[in-house]
């Protein structure tokens, strides 16, 4: 799959998907929870600034799995 | 709850004067059945026709098919929420015209044609290697082409051809409503707290029924429980006899299924067969696919709860409905299932392609599997003398009653996500 | 009358009596009737055949000589005029197993010869070869011999007389990779009540679909500051310009396309869209950030929280891709993108 291919070439690659089992179990290394099959960053139940705050949520999360080192596969979970 | 189905044996169909069942054989009145259908506005233009097994005929586009039943006696009207008042179906009795179905036809255009590959969507066979694969054909088929009126949106179409079928299946089966049954079918299961008594030593096996898969847009007025269209469902005990006397329909994206296996679900009909024999049949779970996952794992939590502590099942049978995504929901509620101790056999078919392993999840709670046909081996059809269905030329240059190559997947039945079929892919 | 089967047998220099690891060089070498383990073959043939011939190979002469020692060694079984070759059984020797495999898969190309082998599980030669040819499951120790020879007799008389083999898990071999669709005698709901009450019993039960494993890779690392580095967008999720004026497959893909981002702060709906068949596109086509989200990456560029946001945008529909295909997509788009000089993926899936 191709996360594991870029990771494989030596670009980290965070991968935010809402099928995080399968990402996981396919192994992708760095695993962020999207917000939707229909929307992975992205919610049109929320109104347009919310949803927007919510992607950069996502993204942000996204890119701290990019940061950091990590030595096996972790799912960068929403906090509480 | 007891359901009683009457059961009459038909080997003919003919057009006639008058819908009736005559030994053995049924005729139709079709500009009577047109009238029916044409009573719904969305539809200007109905066709009927007939296809027989052996024939040299290709059936297009098949929607879904559906066994011809008619209530006799009971406390609903037939597929209540659709097509009837809403009220308890699986009780009572019902009349079945077995050797039949009603096959649906879709006028949409291509491009709106579900999970198509090609126009020529999804079709049936009456002779040659399709028709072997499955049982549609070999039916007496009554072909129903609903054609939209002028203006009528795409899910207004689809709607109203669904309910066409359902009340082609009804008028039909009517006919036979005052007549002897050739056989009688009786499913009767009382409630939970009866349903052990005597059975203390046999094993418990459930059965967790995925009906939809809501990762498709929803369509509104689209029937599939009691006439809703159930798209933010939690997991739902239902007694099996409602599954079988149309409760269900089968949903209009719903590959892998059609309403008549739904009519004729075999894991229920298994269960029943062996239930107080060797295993006590305690229950159906209702569920559909999610598209979150905090949704998905819910979903999977509570079907396996409903089956370990309220049903008390040791054993739990889990089928699926569409593909991809819904095999990560079929994965977790398994594992769920497995978690607790209620072990999970699933029903899949075989999504590989050359030799490639298809599956996208590998849990350990999710390995039971029992397999169905390959999706992707290919049949070689014959031409054939007659076509019903949208007469369309493929890119390709092939004619739609041309010799064709279609894989299993896209030869209606060809696809089986409840095991009705005895074919299984087969590792070499 | 006939004079039952003519076999041959391959062996390496230390089965075929020559010596051990310091013999792995030898040439290779014929010699007639059978030696060492090929004399269990003969007794397993019984009146039905013989082993004719015996050709031995050092497996380092083997390995390092390519090209050459495998044409030397077909043009000596060749010689033997044989019905059937019997290679092996290789156990856990990695060379000899390869070896074995290519040896059984030029005999059927070349020579038109059936050709079956043994070897271990874990033998590279099982995985590079069990889809050319027939690969009879040995123990990893020599104690399986026995076993392996009547397995590979068995598999190697029918395939002589081109009767049908069958199924795996019958006939002791690792699955070839072929999926056939048969009937059953029953349906698969009746197996699945049967199968269901052996997991309530606790007894053995077998399923009928094997779940694939997957690998796992070393993570890459960030060598950068993120304040410096170029982030990359890409996605499964089929995005392409509005119209998908490249005609993007929607399913089953088996390519990738790569589209400018440069100067765009956004993705707007009237420029692109999502081409994808599993799953309803009409959210992300009223906003396509929310499958790609070039909007906020772009706030954190101007923020500084990252350097750069890389020019082009990769994107294919992941629905029903082949592992093999979506192999081949991820290797075109890490390729092209470390030409670009990118330093990171956010990838986003459906």
């Amino acid at each position: 799959m191709i996360t594991k291919e870029l990771e494989r070439s030596g670009l980290p690659t965070a991968q935010i998907s809402t099928m995080t089992p399968i990402a996981l179990m396919v192994g992708a290394n760095r695993v962020i929870p999207g917000a939707g099959i229909l929307h992975p960053v992205g919610n049109a139940d929320l109104d347009p600034s919310e949803e927007k705050r919510l992607r950069r949520v996502i993204v942000q999360r996204a890119l701290e799995a990019l940061k950091k080192g990590i030595q096996e596969q972790e799912l960068f979970q929403r906090s509480a | 709850m007891g359901l009683e189905l009457n059961v009459i044996n038909i080997n003919d169909v003919q057009f006639g004067e008058l819908t009736e069942i005559k030994e053995s054989a049924l005729y139709i009145n079709r500009s009577e059945l047109r009238d029916l259908l044409l009573e719904d506005e969305r539809l200007n233009k109905v066709e009927i026709e007939i296809a027989h097994p052996g024939e040299s005929c290709r059936i297009l586009q098949v929607a879904d098919v559906v066994e011809p039943r008619a209530k006799i006696e009971g406390p609903c009207e037939d597929f209540p929420g659709a097509i009837g008042k809403i009220g308890r179906a699986g009780e009572g009795k019902t009349c079945v015209l077995r050797g039949t179905a009603v096959v649906l036809n879709d006028q949409s255009e291509a491009h709106d044609l579900s999970q198509a590959e090609d126009a020529l969507g999804f079709i049936i066979d009456m002779s040659g290697p399709a028709a072997d694969i499955h049982l549609y054909g070999k039916l007496h088929n009554i072909v129903v082409l609903p054609y939209p009126a002028e203006g009528v949106s795409r899910d207004g179409y689809r709607v109203a051809m669904k309910l066409a079928s359902l009340k082609t299946a009804k008028y039909l089966a009517l006919a036979g409503n005052e007549l002897k049954p050739d056989d009688i079918e009786i499913y009767e299961t009382p409630p939970l707290t009866e349903i052990t008594k005597g059975m203390e030593d046999l094993p418990k096996v459930a059965y967790i029924f995925m009906v939809h898969c809501t990762s498709y847009p929803a369509i509104p007025g689209e029937p599939v429980l009691y006439g809703d269209n159930i798209r933010l469902f939690s997991p739902t005990i239902i007694h099996p006899n409602e599954i079988f006397d149309g409760a269900i329909v089968n949903p209009y994206d719903g590959i892998g299924t059609e309403t008549y296996v739904i009519q004729n679900h075999p894991v229920i009909k298994e269960l029943y067969r062996r239930h107080g024999k060797d295993l006590c049949f305690v229950g159906v779970i209702l569920t559909v696919s999610r598209i979150t996952e905090p949704e998905r794992e819910r979903s999977a939590m509570m079907a396996a709860n409903m089956a370990k502590f309220v049903l008390g099942a040791d054993g739990v049978i889990l089928t699926k409905a569409s593909s991809g995504a819904p095999d990560v929901d079929l994965a977790q509620t398994a594992q769920r299932c497995e978690d607790l101790g209620v072990k999970p056999v699933l029903i899949i078919f075989d999504r590989s392609n050359r030799g490639e392993v298809g599956e996208v999840f590998n849990l350990p709670g999710a390995r039971a599997i029992v397999s169905t046909a390959n999706q992707y081996e290919t049949l070689h059809l014959p031409a054939v003398k007659r076509t019903i269905g949208k007469r369309v030329t493929l890119p390709s240059g092939r004619t739609c009653g041309g010799e064709l190559d279609k894989v299993f997947r896209f030869i209606r039945g060809g696809l089986d996500q409840e095991g009705i079929t005895n074919i299984a892919s087969v590792r070499y | 009358m006939s004079q039952g089967l003519r076999v041959v047998h391959y062996l390496n220099q230390f089965f075929g009596g020559i010596g051990g690891e310091e013999k792995a060089d030898i040439a290779p070498q014929a010699v007639g009737g059978p030696v060492g383990p090929g004399r269990a073959i003969t007794n397993a043939l019984g009146a039905r055949g013989n082993v004719e011939g015996t050709v031995i190979c050092g497996d380092n002469y083997f390995a390092d000589n390519e090209k050459e020692a495998l044409d030397e060694v077909l043009s000596l079984v060749r010689a033997c005029e044989p019905d059937i070759l019997i290679a092996g059984p290789a156990f856990n020797a990695g060379r000899y197993g390869v070896a074995c495999g290519q040896l059984c898969k030029a005999v059927n190309e070349k020579l038109g010869i059936p050709a079956v082998t043994a070897m271990y599980e874990e033998n590279p030669g099982t995985d590079l070869y069990r889809e050319d040819v027939f690969i009879v499951k040995t123990d990893e120790s020599v104690k399986g011999m026995n076993d392996a020879i009547s397995k590979m007799v068995n598999i190697g008389l029918r395939l002589a007389t081109g009767e049908p083999i069958g199924r795996p898990a019958d006939e002791g071999y690792f699955p070839r990779g072929i999926i056939r669709n048969e009937f059953r005698d029953r349906n698969a709901a009746e197996r699945a009540v049967e199968m269901v009450l052996a997991r309530i019993k606790g007894e053995p039960f077998e399923p009928e679909l094997e779940l694939p494993k997957f690998e796992r890779v070393t993570p890459a690392i960030l060598e950068k500051d993120l304040a410096t580095a170029t982030v990359a967008l890409a996605t499964d999720g089929g995005l392409v310009p509005k119209g998908n004026p490249d005609k993007m497959d929607s399913s089953r893909s088996t390519r990738f396309a790569v589209y400018s981002i440069k100067g765009l702060a956004t993705l707007r709906p009237e420029e692109f869209e999502a081409n994808h068949m599993g799953f309803d596109t009409d959210l992300v086509n009223q906003d396509p950030n929310r499958l790609v989200p070039l909007d906020v990456l772009r706030e954190l560029e101007r923020e500084g929280v990252i350097g750069k946001v890389h020019e082009k945008v990769y994107t294919t529909a992941g629905v029903a891709t082949s592992l093999k295909n979506a192999e081949i997509i991820a290797q075109g788009i890490a390729e092209a993108m470390k030409a670009g000089g990118v330093d990171a993926v956010i990838l986003t899936s459906t």
